[in-house]
């Protein structure tokens, strides 16, 4: 919104208190704040944790391979005898990293492509569309392996090569949600209000950002929870090609997988049930938040 | 109505802790720590016979098929031809249908099978095969000296273009001749009579007895339309493969098991069990495929968890056997940094190779010190310098390479950082976090990386690497695992290791075939290469294969195996 | 409702252009737009690092050069892209390296067997998100809507090998009651409804596995969509006129809510084709997804190419159906015209 200078200075404090209003109103909306804060001690738990943590992540006990949880190991230890509670903390920093800025990206991305092409249409929406074509006909595998090997050639840090390509699946990934969005749109377009948008010769933009998009606003909740989940599993999907995180650093995608065999599966469900309820919980409350900020900003609820 | 939302979550939330607690608690504390230390005990072990506790407990699956043997198979390609697969896969699937005319056993010792005999000139140039008396193919034709000759001159053929065998190395004179110039035939390859064959070649190899004795394809039957540079015409063959083998091929389902019916014609005798069928299982639900009696034997995965399930099934025989190959990490030689034997070996004594195979393996791995694998005959340790895990030594052999350390812990030398980079195929390489560890605690940066197979093999062809980790393929001649660091090849050679000592050896090993001889060479050599490592040697692994005891005989049969075929034939089912 | 047709054009009719020409045009986009993806892919394939040899390291170095050689692999990737190219539309697709199969043989051969439990999970899929996705939107908040949500984010927090594993487990070993892997017995000769019954019995597991993989997701969009109509004004009114709530949901809204899924309906044709690789390596079903997964491990290029450019058409002729689709008919316009 840096373009507000352009605004009337009355239109402009008009849309500002529409924003405090609207976040007054989420403060009172307790589910809502209560996801914000478990996001927030998500963050805390990540982050600060470790460092009251009297074990390193990474710190190898051989004695306490995959050891039940304890007085000593919470959580217990995994295959490396490595303290698992330990490593859900540091796992955290980089899955909630990954998950939320691919989330962030792809909706940003596909929101606004899918917009501007169902709006304007014509030569545009087919520019548009016919990119978004030809990115969800390119086999993302060995579109990674070719990623994948150019970041190994040109001798980026590993650690840094997951937010590269977190940014790179956001980048052609964003046709899905611009298709639907698109669709959406084209819909949204013929009805009434807008018609009398029309005639209220408002811009362009404005109509777009305040008008159509906002009534988007449901299917982009769902984009955002279910790409938020896929996009912290996928990183450990990612690691088989050597663009996840390179071990031993910890994530949330890959210390599930550590329990890929039955036996694990049954017998030691300490390696798996905290990163699992990790992501669900996670994914749980950012579509709780996202349906309490739908609920605060729909323009169709207003009435209620 | 939202706060009903709220208290469900917290709800649920509670019961899945409780769940996960409950959980956790029926595993016994102590059982763990218990087991990790029962598990080092058995690393030292040799191979292990456990046979099963109650064969009764068969099921009934299994105990159905009272004439059918049903083996595991990974990965078929569906081509039915040897040498015309690309996929070792497929080899697995020949070998009950094409016997071969030397057959070679675990230990790498050539075994009698379509030949019952055979004579190696003084010069270590000439081999005469002797073919075994009314020997047939499964459709009842003979099986002749011209079809061995028919045999080797195909895979000399200019258009030949599978990559699974290399018969060039065999060095047959008149190949070349016949492969690059206009000769019709190979002058080497004499056929003497129906039964005697004579090949002559132009270097001595003692690879050479059991290369060019390899699986017999009838010329009746695959050479009737044979003309040198067409080999087209065999694609029509690849899925109705004939051989002499002691099965005939029934049908391949696609994707999902390939079927067989005993060959009445054998040599040994029609075998006792009538159908075998290899069926194609996941390493994943193996164990469950193999307990619900729709496998009488496959290989599991090598750990304590399967090999505790496997042991209660009762019904399961099993052997733990050590497998022909050793994992290693390649040591780029050509970098300025790694070029000098005291960095290599300060690499070896700095890294707890025992603590990776222990959490590797979780006691069926042994640490590697030797340049084979140790059921080969040439597996001494005799004089061998085993480099104990030692990060003191380390230290102070970099130390004295002049490796200083500097102020943020890794050493230098000249500007240069001792930083190296790891390449491995595998996510969840046990390597990785012990190299890490270890190596930073001798000042050396060990920065790992994950990439593809293809992608690992072109940079380690292109030397664009400091450390890369591999396993050699199954070893069958000591030749096998050496040869690669000999300086004169420098297109195999890709640590680029020099050492002339080492190259003198190289070369007498395989200048004779007597295997006395040849012994007393590779043990010097294992001792020149331990003393000056071109690589780092990791692990020898141990395979744990089991099979329903009604199966009597398997003790003896190993898919794939160049003697599979021969112990497959002697198999009979316990009624 | 049938004559506001016209009048309920979207975009493109509204600047007088008749939905023929339109389908027409967009048909004709789609030629260059397969031909460039044909290159870039071709160049994308040649660009991965190694080719089909380069791993497999018993071969020396003059037996890799006849071998390169032999295959073509020597020559320009320019050269090999028109060589490909003129063979294609010739109606050759090549040669698998790996299988010594004609492509076409060995895809058709694997393919069918992907794309029936695909599209018989496409089906459950459909049908079960539509029931739930519907019965929750309408019951927003209600108990069985919250456990739905939970129900949904537990399966997309779980990675899907898990859920396959305890299902071989619990229906295969223990219970005994449906087979653990292929699609069909071991040994069986079966032919015929007998046959068919095998395949079936071998066809719950993955399918079930495909289902509950990708009914979360389609759930959440389908329980959207609709809480998004049951909000717009021509529900309130029709609620207002009197109708029964049944048929204000399946008459009125479900039509409108359905919309957003011809979008994705379309991103669905592709994969009834594309196999699924960790389903099928779980349950030993030989479908496409290890073919294409191999064939991408060994750099086996005709393979390769001839799938990806076969998925790529059908990606590019779901989102031209799609299109198509919202061209010719969206019901919300007419509704709301019609108020």
């Amino acid at each position: 919104m840096s373009t507000i200078k352009q605004k009337p200075a009355a239109e402009r404090k008009k849309s500002k208190s529409i924003w405090t209003e609207s976040f007054r109103r989420l403060l009172k909306n307790k589910t809502a704040v209560f996801s914000a804060c478990f996001l927030i001690l998500m963050f805390l738990f990540s982050f600060v944790g470790p460092l009251l943590s009297p074990y390193g992540a990474d710190a190898m006990d051989v004695t306490l391979m995959k050891y039940p949880p304890s007085l000593f190991h919470w959580l217990g230890t995994d295959d490396y005898g490595r303290d698992v509670l330990t490593r859900l903390m540091t796992a955290g920093q980089i899955s909630l990293t990954v998950g939320l800025a691919s989330m962030v990206l792809s909706l940003v991305l596909g929101a606004l492509l899918g917009a501007i092409a169902g709006y304007y249409g014509g030569i545009v929406d087919s520019m548009i569309m016919r990119i978004a074509d030809i990115l969800l006909s390119i086999p993302s595998l060995p579109l990674l392996i070719i990623i994948a090997a150019l970041l190994s050639e040109f001798k980026v840090p590993t650690d840094y090569r997951i937010y590269i390509v977190m940014m790179m699946i956001s980048f052609v990934g964003w046709p899905r949600l611009a298709r639907l969005i698109r669709g959406q749109i084209l819909s949204l377009r013929e009805q009434m209000y807008i018609k009398a948008a029309d005639v209220l010769g408002l811009s362009s933009r404005r109509k777009i950002f305040h008008h159509l998009l906002p009534n988007t606003y449901p299917l982009l909740i769902v984009v955002a929870t279910l790409q938020t989940a896929a996009g912290i599993l996928n990183e450990s999907t990612l690691s088989f090609l050597g663009l996840g995180v390179v071990a031993p650093t910890a994530t949330w995608g890959n210390m599930i997988t550590i329990a890929n065999n039955l036996i694990d599966f049954q017998k030691r469900p300490w390696l798996w049930i905290p990163p699992g309820m990790a992501i669900f919980l996670t994914v749980v409350a950012i579509n709780v938040l996202g349906d309490a900020i739908r609920d605060v900003l729909d323009p169709k609820m207003k009435g209620r | 109505m939202r706060k009903k939302q709220f208290s469900f979550i917290s709800l649920l939330l509670v019961a899945v802790l409780i769940l996960s607690a409950c959980a956790s608690g029926g595993a016994k504390p102590g059982t763990a720590s218990s087991k990790a230390e029962q598990a080092t005990k058995v690393a030292d072990t040799k191979d292990q016979y456990i046979k099963a506790t109650d064969p009764g407990k068969s099921p009934e699956t299994a105990n159905n098929r009272t004439d059918t043997f049903v083996a595991n198979i990974s990965e078929p390609g569906g081509v039915f031809v040897p040498y015309f697969y690309d996929n070792g896969w497929d080899e697995n699937a020949i070998q009950p249908i094409f016997a071969r005319l030397v057959a070679i056993d675990e230990k790498g010792n050539p075994v009698p099978d379509l030949a019952e005999k055979w004579e190696v000139s003084p010069d270590n140039l000439t081999y005469t095969y002797h073919l075994r008396k009314n020997v047939k193919f499964s459709d009842g034709s003979p099986v002749t000296a011209d079809d061995v000759a028919f045999t080797l001159t195909l895979l000399d053929d200019p258009q030949y273009t599978s990559s699974v065998i290399d018969i060039s190395t065999a060095e047959i004179k008149g190949a070349d001749d016949y492969k690059k110039g206009n000769a019709t035939s190979i002058s080497g390859i004499k056929v003497i009579d129906a039964g005697t064959i004579q090949i002559t070649t132009e270097k001595a190899n003692p690879l050479n007895l059991t290369l060019l004795g390899g699986y017999i394809l009838s010329k009746e039957y695959y050479g009737k339309d044979y003309k040198k540079g067409q080999l087209d015409y065999l694609k029509a063959l690849y899925s109705k493969p004939m051989g002499a083998g002691p099965y005939k091929f029934d049908q391949y389902v696609n994707g999902q098991e390939i079927r067989y019916t005993a060959n009445e014609n054998y040599y040994g005798g029609k075998p006792k069990i009538e159908h075998l069928i290899f069926k194609i299982t996941a390493k994943t639900t193996a164990l469950q495929t193999f307990q619900a009696g729709e496998t009488d034997l496959d290989s599991f995965t090598t750990d304590q968890d399967t090999l505790d399930q496997l042991q209660a099934l009762g019904f399961a025989n099993i052997k733990i056997r050590t497998v022909p190959d050793y994992g290693y990490i390649y040591v780029n030689n050509k970098k300025s940094y790694l070029k000098d034997t005291t960095v290599r070996q300060a690499l070896t004594y700095g890294l707890d190779r025992q603590k990776i195979i222990d959490v590797k393996y979780k006691g069926y791995g042994e640490v590697a010190n030797v340049f084979t694998a140790p059921t080969l005959w040439s597996y001494t340790e005799d004089g061998v310098t085993k480099y104990n895990f030692d990060p003191d030594k380390a230290k102070q052999l970099l130390d004295t390479e002049g490796w200083k350390v500097g102020s943020d812990g890794i050493r230098t030398k000249d500007g240069q950082r001792l930083k190296l980079s790891y390449l491995t195929t595998k996510p969840d390489d046990q390597i990785i976090p012990i190299a890490k560890e270890n190596y930073k605690d001798i000042g050396i940066e060990f920065v790992p990386e994950v990439l593809d197979a293809n992608t690992m093999f072109s940079r380690l062809t292109k030397g664009d690497y400091d450390l890369l980790s591999v396993r050699t393929n199954g070893l069958i001649d000591p030749n096998d695992s050496v040869a690669e660091f000999a300086s004169d090849k420098p297109d195999l050679n890709v640590s680029g290791y020099s050492n002339p000592k080492v190259d003198a050896l190289i070369k007498e090993g395989i200048s004779t075939v007597d295997e006395a001889k040849r012994k007393e060479t590779y043990k010097k050599l294992y001792q020149e290469l331990s003393n000056d490592p071109p690589v780092i040697l990791i692990d020898y692994r141990k395979s744990i294969a089991a099979w329903n005891a009604r199966i009597e005989g398997a003790e003896n049969y190993a898919t794939g195996n160049y003697d599979s075929a021969i112990a497959l034939s002697k198999l009979s089912i316990k009624q | 409702m049938r004559f506001i047709r016209d009048s309920g054009m979207p975009a493109e009719n509204k600047r007088g252009v008749p939905v023929k020409k339109y389908v027409l045009k967009r048909f004709l986009q789609m030629i260059p737009i397969l031909l460039g993806i044909s290159l870039l892919i071709f160049f994308l394939f040649a660009m991965m690092p190694g080719d089909y040899f380069s791993s497999n390291r018993k071969l020396t170095p003059e037996r890799l050069n006849e071998l390169r050689a032999l295959y073509g692999l020597n020559k320009p990737v320019i050269e090999r892209y028109f060589i490909w190219l003129k063979n294609a539309f010739h109606g050759d697709f090549g040669f698998s390296l790996q299988h010594m199969l004609p492509v076409t043989t060995l895809i058709n051969r694997y393919i069918w067997n992907s794309f029936i439990i695909s599209f018989v999970a496409l089906f459950f899929t459909w049908a079960l998100a539509l029931v739930i996705g519907v019965y929750s939107a309408t019951k927003q908040y209600s108990f069985f809507d919250k456990l739905v949500t939970l129900g949904v984010f537990a399966s997309l927090s779980v990675p899907s090998f898990f859920i396959g594993l305890m299902m071989i487990k619990f229906f295969g070993v223990d219970l005994h009651i449906l087979p653990i892997g292929g699609m069909l017995d071991t040994g069986s000769n079966s032919v015929g409804f007998a046959y068919l019954l095998e395949v079936l019995r071998h066809m719950i597991m993955p399918v079930a596995i495909l289902t509950i993989l990708s009914v979360g997701s389609l759930t959440r969009y389908f329980r959207t969509g609709m809480l998004d109509v049951l909000r717009m004004d021509f529900i309130r009114t029709a609620r207002a006129k009197g109708l029964k709530e049944r048929t204000v949901i399946f008459r009125h809204a479900l039509r409108n809510a359905l919309l957003p899924a011809i979008t994705l309906l379309a991103f669905e044709l592709p994969g009834l084709f594309s196999g699924a690789i960790i389903t099928e390596q779980i349950f030993g079903w030989p479908g496409i997804g290890k073919i294409q997964l191999d064939a991408l491990n060994a750099r086996d290029y005709p393979v390769l190419m001839t799938l990806t450019m076969f998925l790529s058409f059908l990606t590019i002729f779901g989102n031209f159906l799609a299109d198509v689709m919202y061209a010719a008919a969206d019901p919300r316009i007419r509704i709301a015209k019609k108020e």
